[in-house]
């Protein structure tokens, strides 16, 4: 049955088409066409303002789109719909933010259980050896009992990845997961998201975390102004990239 | 002075107790603190409803609260009371009981005090939170209901425990459409003695004074507790817990 599926299921798990978004007479995204297969890293990069926050913000909706379309296997998230359809989709899709956005009322294991327990409808114990076990998993077994207010940013970024990942969300999106922390926390989140990349998950990242894309990414996507410029395997983006403005970030960064 | 106190106390503690019960209507201190809590009980989820509705992205409903919040803020309780103590049997002939008018007033206008600082509390939030909940597939009541609300009122409990002070404080209004409550018997006891009406409101604003201190002194253990909690703490002293948990917000 699984080899059947697997035939017929399309190579590619996220497609972009003509993408455009503008926030009043300024545009943000422009036709934005582009493809993300199941299991490849994608690495958005690009200065700031490029419109990488946004373009990964419309991928789950939560930044609506002027046009175009996207679709996670085939089903376009911006088509009109029943809001419950859209939550259903979009507890398919994890989200890690840049502040994390912990819930800090909650416990860190109440944190990672909650979606499924009150989004899925799982059993609460089920849903909390689950939790357990997710948080073992980024290294953070210990800490469940714990409130966020009491977690350095390095172990809440790492919760709030073991919270999107209690929904079992084919694909993971992260917008710019190590910003807010501290240089020396910036290691135990890219070791979590190179463990998860390494087990095949689909993933799309917003990161200014060169090493990084370099060692982790299929393709990087370079950005600005709200257009896709270049899109290549990392060793030959960061090798000979072809777009002038792509050989100017590059140059830039290396100061 | 304290002497007459005393024997107010002594003779009329029954009337400011129940009022004239069982012989009349249940009054003074009991109707007083029935009158109080249903109120509360009820301005409160009222005020959670209209500040959701404010909140919402469908003007149908967000206007006419919005237009309601605003009158009701811009009008004084007392003209309130006498518009439905008078207006209401006249427009709908019926008999309705000055005990349900008061509770009716006073639900709508702390209500509508009331959803402003819950709205205050929703959107000091900020989007962070809701961002989260949407992105895990949460609904916009299920995000209100689990996530939301719960910080929010947490992060609002002063400025609630207030309006519910004020509410107490404004059930003496009651007195104008002759609601008999603690501040009516008050001034029955006052009529029949005439000559100490110092030492009868000062009984009054004892009595009030205790309602209204014990009700703050009670929200202030439950928000420490909450925030010990919160903090993963089962003892300490509140200053250190206070700084958790601003840390905790800012991230």
């Amino acid at each position: 049955m699984s080899t059947s599926a697997a035939e017929t299921q399309p190579l590619q798990t996220i497609r972009l088409s003509d993408v455009c978004k503008s926030y009043g007479d300024y545009p943000v995204l422009k036709n934005i066409d582009a493809e993300v297969a199941r299991g490849e890293v994608v690495v958005i990069c690009g200065p700031s303002g490029s419109g990488k926050s946004t373009l990964i913000r419309t991928i789950n909706r939560l930044e609506e789109i002027n046009s175009g379309s996207i679709t996670l296997d085939g089903q376009n998230i911006h088509a009109a719909m029943r809001t419950r359809e859209l939550n259903a989709l979009r507890s398919r899709i994890g989200f890690v933010f840049q502040n994390f956005n912990l819930f800090p009322h909650l416990s860190v294991v109440e944190n990672v259980s909650i979606s499924p327990v009150r989004v899925k409808g799982v059993a609460a114990n089920v849903a909390h050896e689950k939790a357990l076990k997710l948080l073992d998993r980024v290294g953070l077994a210990d800490k469940a009992q714990a409130y966020p207010g009491q977690l350095s940013g390095g172990q809440q970024q790492r919760v709030a990845i073991a919270r999107a990942l209690a929904m079992e969300p084919p694909v993971m999106l992260f917008d710019e997961p190590t910003s807010a922390l501290d240089p020396e926390m910036v290691g135990e989140v890219l070791a979590v998201m190179k463990s998860l990349a390494s087990e095949g998950m689909t993933m799309i990242c917003v990161t200014h975390e060169m090493g990084f894309a370099r060692d982790v990414a299929d393709r990087i996507w370079f950005i600005d102004a709200g257009q896709i410029l270049e899109t290549a395997p990392p060793e030959e983006f960061f090798k000979t990239p072809r777009h002038p403005r792509a050989q100017r970030f590059l140059a830039d960064l290396r100061h | 002075m304290i002497h007459d106190v005393i024997a107010i106390i002594q003779d009329y503690w029954l009337l400011l107790l129940i009022g004239q019960y069982p012989n009349g209507p249940l009054g003074g201190l009991a109707n007083t603190l029935i009158l109080s809590a249903l109120s509360i009980a009820l301005a409160f989820p009222v005020s959670i409803l209209l500040a959701l509705a404010r909140l919402s992205k469908w003007r149908l409903l967000r206007w006419p609260v919005t237009a309601l919040v605003y009158i009701t803020r811009g009008v004084p309780l007392l003209m309130l009371i006498l518009w439905s103590y008078f207006l209401v049997p006249l427009w709908t002939g019926a008999d309705v009981p000055s005990f349900v008018t008061m509770l009716t007033t006073l639900v709508v206008y702390q209500g509508a005090f009331l959803s402003e600082v819950v709205r205050a509390g929703i959107v000091a939030l900020g989007s962070g939170q809701m961002d989260a909940a949407r992105a895990l597939g949460h609904s916009s009541l299920g995000a209100m209901r689990f996530i939301i609300l719960p910080q929010a009122l947490y992060n609002m409990i002063p400025s609630i425990i207030s309006t519910f002070v004020s509410t107490i404080k404004d059930t003496t209004l009651g007195y104008v459409i002759n609601v008999p409550d603690l501040t009516f018997a008050a001034s029955q006891v006052n009529n029949q003695l005439l000559t100490q009406p110092f030492q009868v409101f000062f009984i009054l604003a004892v009595v009030y004074y205790a309602i209204c201190w014990s009700l703050t002194h009670v929200a202030n253990l439950v928000e420490r507790r909450i925030t010990r909690r919160r903090a993963g703490l089962s003892g300490g002293a509140a200053p250190v817990l206070v700084s958790a948990k601003i840390v905790s917000e800012q991230l």
